[in-house]
């Protein structure tokens, strides 16, 4: 019986392909890249800690609610890591098709699920008190597909080739549109994969005039998503006026975002002594966490903060210019990507640069989904970290 | 293209430092604009933050007590009872069915009826039941709803239900006094609130321990000890209840005052109300204490100052006779009696006052003028008026503690008004004049304990927080209203009037050998707003005093348009004058004669 399924799922798989592992000599990992993570996680530990008192005030639930929760969603985490740390890439990449055919389930089953009434979205998977947020495993598995992807297009040398490769991305990206843009109404996640993809067949060698062409599509599709939901038209439009209006609905949380963080001063208020979380900031846990820790910690944490996250893309960046190979350098970016996006989209929109789009910081925000899908992909990165050789990089650049 | 930052884009390895330095450049901006926003503009958010968070509260003080004479002690008729507000947060509310079951089962009513309330949409606050009491405001605090909650406020009660009302007033949903002693004494009885000025939640609830948060404690009033006597006060209710039925009343008004100090011994109206259910009083006239804020012309009763007066001035002597021609003709008008007793006679001092005569009191007006004429003489005038308005201080508020005192009206002694005889001969009488039942008492005890006009007053001993005892001292406003042998010259009248009324048929005014009790009728015509008096309408007046060896308590009743058949005066207001000195003396209030 057993054997019986094994076959099945090789045939499903397809003929093994020739891949070429890993060099068997390994060295140090990167120890600051886990640093720099188990660093940002434990912020956002103390953080949630911080306003708990905040989030039982206002919600209704026990003080300790929130910070048990995340502790789990860490610890669940730190068991991702490990385990996409240790599992060999070529593992992941060999079983790609299983991880699409799992994103593509709970994404229907997210789908088919009635919503809660105060999200009325179908993003969340739920079960025994439990919510599981589908589109971060669609995340990580498009992630390792379209390394794949790119990774025989080169071999191929068919990067360049419309039909092989151009069309292949459109389908997807049109895909993902229609699903998690439309379905799930998650312009967020959506603008997150969408530049993912984007940065990936970037650095794989896609013709800049092709780039520009997704480029162009993706405009359009924006435009076409703003137009046809009227909400995220309200919010560019606070955007564009963002303090004009601190009493409107849509303009209401960008403007107590930006309070929050304009009254952190320098040096904060100090750590549990923030106001704006006892329900004048909507999603102080989640969201707009970046205003709260703004608020408590001032100017001179918050840059702490974005240089903590710099730090980590800069060394992630770094891993990928040293990968062994094209697939590891790929999944290596999109990782960074994944997170970088993400951070920027959300600091960007608590600062009043950005629209509110809906995204969570990377590491820091409540949310155990997020926190073990950015672990799990940090993993992936950690694992390649081991296997860097930068002398070809160090010598071309000497030879400059 | 030369320089640190050329990326060659035709290897991988250029494309991907573009992509970092890229998120770096996006970071550095980032790092700029929060400097922008939180160490350039820190004020302007500061500020805007703080307009959200900052917000003030008022601590409430706790209100002084109200306390009364009860023999040698002292006993709370007004006393504080913290009763609790109980409000829920809707969107905390996660099980309305079994919040509403349990709160019915605490506080009572039908769980269907708390359901609207408990998923009341777009509100963090709604308020479900108040006046809870502590044992049921515990049972609310021990269902640990996160959703309800319950916030205590001071209410008054009053261990002795309706007693005093009118005299006490009532506290507003706002914490402020209403009518009465409540009222006039509200800052003393309030004390001081204090402030909490805090950062909050958005819904209010001040944040613990935060720098911002400054806080001034309340100040609690202080405590009052009125000069009515409970035990007396108890029976005048009493019996302004039953008389106003039985004298068919539109309105019952009276007054038992210490004349030697001008307290207030006893002070009620009927109908009244309980203060603890003011809310429910539909006719806010019911609030008025009538006794200190609605003049009336009070009729013959003023008749007793019109005496004092002559004989203060010399113009007659208690026992004098004079002829009396039953009516005078004064500026085309004739004043006569109300009764023709006999037409044309002798007459004397005593008769003015027992038949009630108006040409009698037109008499002594004009001896004012000039010793044995007939004619109204502005001298006369201009000495009744003074008397009147300087020595017992007619047409103007006594100040007693209460809240809005009426001043009454004296008209002013115009010599150039071609009726002003008229006007004043009436005014001799108790008509063309206005006073309230206080200022009428007040007045007569002046002349009762030698000439000092006290200010009345109802407080007798202020009590301060800290417990300190201030014992208030009758206050003079005027020393010499009549020379001391007037009031003993004016009592004897007095009993004679009482007497002949006893004589006359009137049984009820038969009294103990051992106790003097003397007074004076009036029946008042009931002037128009629009000028003129009503036919056959008038208010029963009645002044009195009971006692000893000497007056002890004066007596003033206000009968507004009684419907028993007779002279107002007579069958409305002397029967509860009758009632109030009999209860008096059978309750042992007077100290009898001791020779």
């Amino acid at each position: 019986m057993l054997d019986q399924l094994a076959t099945y799922y090789r045939r499903w798989l397809g003929p093994t392909e020739a891949i070429k592992e890993m060099p068997k000599r390994a060295h140090r990992p990167d120890r600051w890249l886990l640093i720099n993570m188990l660093v940002l996680l434990v912020i956002g530990l103390v953080l949630i800690y911080s306003i708990s008192p905040a989030l039982a005030a206002t919600t209704g639930v026990s003080g300790s609610y929130y910070v048990v929760r995340q502790f789990i969603a860490v610890g669940l985490g730190l068991v991702a890591f490990a385990i996409t740390a240790k599992v060999p890439l070529v593992k992941w990449r060999a079983n790609y098709k299983l991880l699409i055919a799992g994103a593509a389930l709970l994404t229907m089953i997210a789908i088919i699920l009635p919503v809660n009434p105060s999200y009325p979205a179908h993003r969340w998977v739920r079960f025994a008190g439990f919510s599981f947020e589908s589109v971060e495993f669609v995340i990580f598995a498009i992630l390792i597909w379209f390394a794949r992807f790119l990774d025989i297009r080169i071999k191929q040398s068919s990067i360049k080739n419309f039909a092989k490769t151009m069309r292949p991305i459109l389908g997807a990206l049109l895909l993902i549109a229609a699903v998690v843009s439309i379905i799930q109404s998650d312009l967020g996640s959506t603008a997150t994969i969408i530049a993912i993809m984007g940065v990936m067949v970037f650095v794989a060698g896609l013709p800049l005039k092709r780039l520009l062409m997704i480029g162009g599509i993706v405009v359009g599709l924006v435009v076409v998503a703003i137009i046809a939901f009227p909400y995220r038209l309200a919010r560019i439009e606070t955007f564009l006026h963002p303090t004009s209006n601190c009493t409107s609905a849509s303009g209401y949380q960008a403007c107590q975002a930006l309070i929050a963080v304009g009254s952190g001063g320098i040096a904060g208020v100090g750590l549990g002594s923030g106001a704006q979380a006892y329900g004048y900031l909507p999603e102080s846990d989640n969201d707009s966490i970046f205003a709260i820790y703004a608020e408590e910690f001032g100017f001179v944490g918050a840059v702490t903060l974005i240089v903590l996250f710099t730090n980590l893309f800069w060394r992630m960046a770094k891993i990928a210019e040293g990968a062994p190979d094209d697939f590891s350098r790929l999944v290596v970016i999109g990782v960074m990507a994944w997170i970088s996006v993400e951070a920027l989209i959300n600091i960007g929109a608590m600062i009043g640069l950005l629209p509110l789009k809906g995204i969570t910081l990377p590491f820091i925000s409540y949310g155990g989904t997020a926190v073990v899908f950015f672990a799990a992909a940090t993993g992936l990165v950690y694992q390649v970290s081991s296997y860097t050789t930068f002398n070809r990089l160090t010598e071309r650049n000497q030879s400059r | 293209m030369p320089g640190q930052f050329h990326f060659d884009f035709s290897n991988t390895s250029g494309r991907i430092r573009f992509w970092a330095v890229l998120v770096v450049i996006v970071m550095v901006i980032f790092g700029f604009q929060l400097f922008y926003v939180q160490v350039i503009r820190y004020s302007h958010y500061h500020q805007a933050a703080l307009s959200y968070q900052l917000k003030q509260y008022e601590i409430p003080a706790t209100r002084g007590l109200i306390y009364a004479k009860d023999g040698n002690s002292n006993v709370p008729i007004v006393l504080n009872q913290k009763l609790y507000t109980l409000f829920a947060d809707p969107p905390l509310i996660t099980k309305p069915q079994t919040v509403a079951y349990q709160i019915s089962k605490i506080i009572g009513g039908t769980p269907t009826s708390y359901i609207p309330l408990l998923t009341a949409k777009y509100t963090q606050y709604v308020v479900i039941a108040r006046k809870l009491s502590q044992s049921q405001n515990q049972k609310i605090v021990a269902l640990q709803d996160p959703g309800l909650g319950t916030t205590g406020q001071d209410y008054r009660v009053y261990p002795d239900g309706s007693l005093a009302a009118q005299v006490l007033g009532f506290v507003n949903s706002k914490g402020v006094g209403e009518y009465g002693i409540e009222q006039a004494l509200n800052p003393l009885l309030a004390g001081k609130s204090g402030m909490l000025k805090a950062i909050t939640a958005a819904n209010g609830v001040p944040l613990a321990a935060s720098k911002q948060n400054t806080q001034i404690a309340p100040v609690s009033g202080s405590s009052i000890v009125l000069t009515l006597n409970v035990g007396i006060q108890a029976q005048l209710e009493k019996i302004l209840a039953q008389d106003y039925k039985s004298t068919k009343s539109q309105g019952l008004s009276a007054i038992v005052m210490d004349p030697y100090n001008a307290q207030v011994v006893a002070m009620a109206n009927y109908p009244t109300y309980n203060p603890a259910n003011y809310q429910n009083v539909t006719n806010q006239q019911i609030f008025q204490n009538a006794a200190i804020d609605y003049p009336i012309e009070p009729g013959s009763v003023m008749k007793t100052l019109t005496t004092s007066t002559a004989l203060n001035v010399g113009a007659i002597t208690p026992n004098e006779s004079f002829y009396d021609p039953a009516h005078w003709l004064i500026n085309g008008f004739n004043i006569h009696d109300i009764s023709i007793d006999g037409g044309p006679r002798e007459q004397n001092i005593q008769s003015i006052l027992s038949l009630s005569l108006n040409t009698g009191a037109t008499w002594m007006l004009m001896q004012m003028g000039q010793r044995g004429g007939t004619q109204i003489l502005p001298k006369g005038i201009e000495t009744w008026h003074n008397y009147m308005v300087n020595h017992f201080r007619l047409g103007q508020p006594t100040g007693i503690q209460q809240g809005y005192e009426a001043s009454g009206y004296v008209p002013p002694a115009n010599l150039n008004d071609p009726s002003i005889d008229l006007r004043y001969a009436n005014t001799a009488f108790g008509q063309g004049v206005s006073l309230t039942a206080l200022q009428l008492i007040t007045a007569l005890s002046s002349v009762i304990n030698g000439g000092t006009y006290y200010q009345p007053s109802l407080v007798n001993q202020i009590i301060s927080p800290n417990g300190h005892v201030t014992n208030l001292k009758p206050k003079v406003l005027e020393r010499n209203v009549v020379s001391p042998n007037v009031g003993p010259e004016l009592e004897p009248l007095m009993e004679g009037v009482v007497k002949s009324y006893f004589h006359g048929g009137f049984s009820f005014m038969n009294f103990p050998p051992n106790y003097i009790v003397g007074g004076k009728t009036g029946t008042a015509q009931v002037a128009k707003p629009t000028g003129g008096y009503y036919k056959n309408v008038y208010n029963g007046t009645y002044i009195g005093f009971v006692g000893g060896n000497a007056p002890q308590y004066l007596i003033v009743v206000y009968n507004i348009k009684p419907g028993v058949p007779g002279y107002a005066g007579s069958f409305g207001g002397q029967p509860v004058f009758a009632d109030i000195a009999h209860m008096l003396i059978n309750e042992g209030f007077v100290t009898p004669k001791t020779h």
